[in-house]
């Protein structure tokens, strides 16, 4: 590993100060397993490293009777295992349970997950069809994302210099929901598709992970699903709104018929009343 | 690039230790401490060689950079056994000759010792999914699933059966 400078701010102000003083050097650490893995292969090459784990108030899940609040360095077993998310976001509980392996998991954070912005990452696509939001802290104040305006492309989000996540925020909501995760093994393995389907109060929210250049909604598929098109119509439809490509896990052929039988799964499941996968 | 203080709990006793940040947890603990138990697999976070327990939870020491390691309780093969007596779970592995080349074994039996810790009865299932961070080359997994599992038995009886 290359030499860098190491820190642990005990606030979120301190951090930010960093990040804005060593500009493109800066590097955010949280649970480190994406970033600490890009550093030993030499991908990403931080001359400081600022690490989050010191600011106490990013380190735990807060809840009211309208929303849940999760702090930038909760892990996702701590996700996964969390009492109210089981019951009220099954969906995104099994999703955060489905990274990695345990090891990993007790080190890896939701946030850190959404921050990584890989296509492929298992949380997304549970909290973009819950309309969450992300809470920022930066050199101009602080400000609120819609995940919808967060993912930019591959590795990229639209976080300003100097930004830092300081949670995510998903609202209550009443439906039933599904994740699906195909992968080539059933442990530590990375998603050749994900999905969410939720059917809230509101209407069907669909989304997808490894199927274009960030995590997607698929709103022309959800709008068809509203009206009660017929199953045909639907599955092409979603079809449509992915642009999946070949890499080592799947080919773009395969994926996009993974979209179809995935939807049609979670559709069978929804029905039956089935709120997990 | 300057040197960090790092002061920890390393298997019972308070160390303070200077390292420079551009290393991980496993390298210093190998490299400074001569603790080589956990040993370095894949260096990525996929085969589980490296586990240790930090703050009662199994990690993969090799995604841990040793400045993180400030203030945390970390538990490593090495400080199982009292120096006399065997760990269970130690134990259970010779009987069970739950090993062949034993670079795996490490990093297993932390995993599994996590894993009792905050299930002392897990069923066959729950110890097949607890260890699956875990890769091993040689036994084909069966016996080490059987070795946890017989200290679960263990366990069961010790608890009354619930
Ligand atoms: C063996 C292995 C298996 C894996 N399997 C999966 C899998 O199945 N599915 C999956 O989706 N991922 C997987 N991953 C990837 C990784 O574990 C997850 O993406 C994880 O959630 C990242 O979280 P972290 O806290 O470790 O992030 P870090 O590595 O600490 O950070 C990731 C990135 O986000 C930035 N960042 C972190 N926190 C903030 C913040 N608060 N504000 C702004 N930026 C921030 C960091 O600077 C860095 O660029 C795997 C990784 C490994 C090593
Ligand atoms: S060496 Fe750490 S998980 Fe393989
Ligand atoms: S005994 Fe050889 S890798 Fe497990």
């Amino acid at each position: 590993m290359r030499p860098f400078e190491y820190f642990r701010p005990s606030s979120l102000k301190e951090a930010s100060e960093l990040l804005v003083r060593y500009g493109d050097g800066g590097h955010l650490l949280n649970g480190g397993t994406d970033l600490i893995v890009r550093m030993r292969d030499g991908l990403t090459l931080p001359s400081a490293v600022i690490d989050l784990k010191g600011i106490e108030q990013l380190s735990r899940i807060r809840e009211d009777e309208e929303s849940v609040y999760i702090g930038a360095t909760v892990n996702l077993n701590q996700v996964g295992r969390h009492e109210t998310i089981g019951k009220s976001f099954p969906y995104l509980a099994e999703a955060a349970l489905s990274v990695g392996s345990k090891q990993v998991r007790n080190r890896a954070t939701c946030i850190g997950n959404l921050c990584n912005a890989s296509p492929l990452a298992d949380t997304a696509t549970p909290l973009m069809a819950l309309d969450a939001v992300l809470e920022v802290f930066g050199p101009e104040g602080e400000r609120e994302i819609p995940i919808r305006d967060f993912f930019v492309f591959v590795r990229k989000t639209s976080l300003k210099p100097g930004e830092i996540v300081k949670g995510v925020r998903v609202t209550k909501t009443a439906g039933q929901g599904v994740f699906t995760k195909l992968a080539r093994r059933k442990e530590v393995d990375l998603s050749m598709v994900c999905m969410t389907l939720l059917k809230a109060e509101d209407g069907w929210r669909l989304s997808y992970g490894a199927v274009a250049p960030t995590p997607v909604r698929l709103p022309k598929t959800e709008a068809l699903l509203n009206q009660g098109a017929a199953l045909e119509e639907v599955l092409s439809c979603a079809v449509s709104e992915v642009k999946p490509i070949d890499d080592v896990r799947a080919s773009r052929e395969y994926r996009l018929e993974m979209v179809k039988v995935m939807l049609k799964r979670g559709l069978e499941q929804i029905e039956k009343g089935g709120a997990v996968s | 690039m300057s040197k960090l203080t790092v002061s920890f709990i390393l298997n019972g006793e308070e160390v303070e230790h200077e390292t420079l940040p551009n290393r991980t947890l496993l390298k210093m603990l190998r490299e400074d401490f001569d603790m080589t138990g956990a040993k370095e697999g894949c260096g990525a976070g996929e085969c589980g060689a490296c586990t240790v327990i930090m703050n009662g939870q199994a990690v993969n020491a090799c995604l841990v950079l040793a400045p993180e390691a400030e203030g945390s309780i970390i538990e490593t093969i090495e400080g199982l056994s009292d120096g006399t007596h065997l760990d269970p779970l130690q134990q259970a592995f010779i009987d069970n000759a739950a090993l062949q080349c034993g670079y795996c074994t490490p990093g297993m039996i932390m995993t599994a010792k996590a894993l009792l810790d905050e299930n002392p009865t897990p069923t066959y299932e729950e110890i097949k999914e607890g260890i699956s961070g875990n890769l091993c080359r040689c036994t084909g997994y069966k016996k080490i699933v059987q070795a946890i599992q017989s200290v679960a038995d263990q366990n069961r009886v010790g608890h009354g059966n619930d």
